[in-house]
């Protein structure tokens, strides 16, 4: 298998973070060796004195995307989870790595205010912070991921499953037998087999 | 080769599926006029009668559809399978599928697709076009690609498939379900075909299968209480493909128009248990009761059955209590084949053919197999339950699939192979050659 980059994009609070370690424990099982570049963890470290004007943030982005650049083509599966709110940076980013599969964590601006896991969005809306990205700074959702989930409206487990199942047809990441579905939907499915007389 | 991309990039092409819908009945309703957008298409080109991939049920015949090639080489043998190495039953999914689907190969030819209600393709999975899963897609999330489209089918009510349970001793709220399924097919075809540029359109009709097994006594006995509710379903069917042949008639290049079923259907009578049949004659011996009920077999076992007749040997090489060493496997499949050939009831033969797993299916999957293929009579509706204590019982459904008498029509009789006979893989690779893709 070769190293590829998967760049989580969303908003605060969507769930690029949950879903980026979820995906790191799912590829380590796998054998892939894989690296995580949380947005916060990389602003206390590789990007620390950055601020948020667009300037630092694309500053921010550009490194991020050159450390996943040099993961992936030594064969590690770089995940980047970051805001990343500018598209043209992205495209940056992605015009530089060779296998670079985008997700969009999709979540309305609402539910995440309500959500408000980190309580960022009742300072932001506040007045606390400034340059808070979906309130008083931009968000640019992409127009063409490879990969889109709705936290709002999906389980992780589904959002999961879209994931790994893109990267298994795409043969970045090894299949494995019978992981399709859930005990739920096994249970689901072998009820309607044997409602039409196939079971 | 820069023209020919361009020629690729304007064909179009479409394609109409009627699941478990037989030519007989198909036949019989044209000429009685029942369906008369149905008949105008299968006028203007070719109406055929066609057999289908073995085991005759949906997942391996529109598997066998979308990819042109037979189970040997796509690996899907059933609704049902065993985890590899063991006697506990899976459910492949449409990511067990081990070829690329004729949605591939187009993509490669930078041709789109738009897919509708396909079954056997959940979870769905990215295509070059859309993709919105059929049966037995569970949840509007993991069934449709790309995801934008989730929030149009929420917004217009889109229903995957009707519960059966809730409409099998209701054939009111059967033919109510069965009108939601069709209108939820033309509302995502409209959509769809408006948003989406395509070079293959693709609505598979589900309905006709459920209507089929709850109610084909209904088809049968015109003077059955739902005969006339009945016809007037296969009415609404004929408008909506009138309806997707018009649209498609009237974009540019638009010649090529295909409907088909993926297996026909015939009235059940009996319902026939190969298992206890095994069991019976010492073949199958199962210890115990077991969540899974296979698991409970013996080390003596020689043979077992799966949905709907498929006949394994319990070899040595393949399963965990195999008791076949490989130099025993043809006697045994002799013994098998004897057994049911003379397999009867109230002096009838049960069993039409037996097809060697051999001769059927060719490719790396083989190996995952059956080894023998049950093809009963009309009217004997094989049942691979495991926990059946008598051979042969009363149906418990109305309708059973069949092999044979599945159909195709195209308005492209130039590309129907040049013989009598007829079988499912001729459909894809007719379709794939309409569009230049080969």
């Amino acid at each position: 298998m070769k190293g590829f980059t998967l760049w989580f994009t969303g908003l605060s609070g969507a769930g690029k973070s949950t879903l980026a370690r979820r995906t790191e424990e799912i590829l380590l099982e796998r054998g892939l060796n894989v690296e995580v570049l949380d947005g916060d963890e990389v602003r206390e470290n590789l990007s620390k004195g950055l601020g948020f004007s667009k300037e630092d943030r694309d500053t921010n982005i550009r490194r991020i995307g050159y450390v996943c650049k040099l993961l992936a083509s030594n064969g590690a599966v770089a995940i980047s989870a970051a805001i990343s709110p500018y598209s043209e940076v992205r495209a940056q980013v992605r015009a530089q790595i060779e296998r670079f599969i985008e997700v969009y964590v999709e979540c309305p601006i609402d539910v995440l205010t309500q959500r408000d896991v980190k309580g960022l969005y009742k300072k932001a809306i506040a007045g606390e912070i400034a340059n808070f990205t979906g309130i008083s700074d931009p968000y640019e959702a992409p127009e063409k991921p490879e990969i889109v989930v709705h936290s709002s409206t999906e389980t992780v487990e589904q959002s999961l499953a879209k994931i790994i199942g893109t990267l298994e047809v795409l043969e970045l990441v090894p299949r494995i037998e019978g992981a399709e579905y859930s005990s739920e939907e096994e249970e689901k499915i072998k009820k309607r087999l044997s409602d039409l007389g196939y079971i | 080769m820069a023209r020919k991309w361009f020629q690729q990039a304007g064909r179009k092409a479409c394609v109409v599926g009627l699941d478990g819908v037989p030519y007989s009945m198909l036949h019989r309703l044209m000429r009685a006029g029942a369906m008369p957008h149905t008949a105008k298409i299968a006028a203007s080109g070719r109406f055929e009668t066609m057999d289908v991939s073995l085991p005759e049920i949906s997942s391996v015949s529109w598997t066998t559809f979308m990819t042109a090639r037979n189970p040997g080489q796509h690996g899907i043998f059933g609704f049902t399978d065993l985890h590899p190495g063991s006697y506990k039953t899976r459910f492949p999914s449409f990511r067990d599928v081990r070829c690329p689907t004729i949605f591939e190969c187009l993509g490669e030819a930078k041709m789109r697709s738009v897919v509708i209600n396909q079954p056997a393709t959940y979870p769905a999975r990215p295509i070059h076009g859309s993709l919105v899963s059929g049966f037995v897609a569970i949840h509007l999330d993991k069934a449709v690609f790309p995801a934008r489209h989730i929030k149009t089918a929420r917004q217009m009510g889109y229903r995957i498939d009707l519960d059966a349970g809730e409409v099998r001793d209701d054939p009111d709220l059967l033919f109510t379900r069965l009108g939601e399924l069709l209108q939820s097919r033309r509302r995502m075809f409209d959509a769809l075909e408006q948003e989406e540029s395509w070079n293959l359109m693709e609505v598979i009709v589900t309905g006709t299968d459920r209507l089929h097994h709850f109610l084909f006594d209904a088809w049968q006995d015109p003077d059955h209480p739902y005969h006339q509710r009945f016809l007037d379903y296969y009415h609404d069917v004929d408008a909506l493909i009138g309806h997707i042949h018009t649209r498609f008639a009237s974009t540019q290049n638009a010649n090529n128009f295909f409907v088909l079923s993926d297996h026909g259907f015939c009235q059940a009578r009996h319902e026939v248990y190969p298992n206890a049949i095994l069991a019976r004659e010492h073949f199958l011996e199962l210890s115990g009761a077991a969540p899974d009920p296979l698991e409970g077999i013996s080390e003596s076992s020689r043979a077992f059955a799966l949905d709907p007749a498929r006949i394994y040997v319990n070899r040595r090489t393949r399963f965990p209590r195999g008791s076949v060493p490989e130099g025993s496997v043809a006697n045994v499949k002799k013994d098998l084949t004897a057994l049911f050939g003379a397999l009867e009831h109230d002096g009838h033969p049960v069993v039409r053919h037996i097809f060697d797993g051999d001769d059927v299916y060719d490719g790396p999957e083989k190996h995952n197999a059956p080894d023998l293929l049950l093809v009963p009579y009309n009217g004997y509706d094989m049942k691979g339950r495991v926990t059946a204590d008598h051979p042969i019982g009363p149906r418990r459904l109305q309708g059973m699939h069949t092999w044979d008498d599945a159909f195709f029509i195209t308005t492209r009789p130039d590309l129907v192979p040049a013989r009598d006979s007829f079988h499912l893989i001729d459909v894809p690779r007719m379709l794939l050659e309409s569009l230049d893709v080969y």
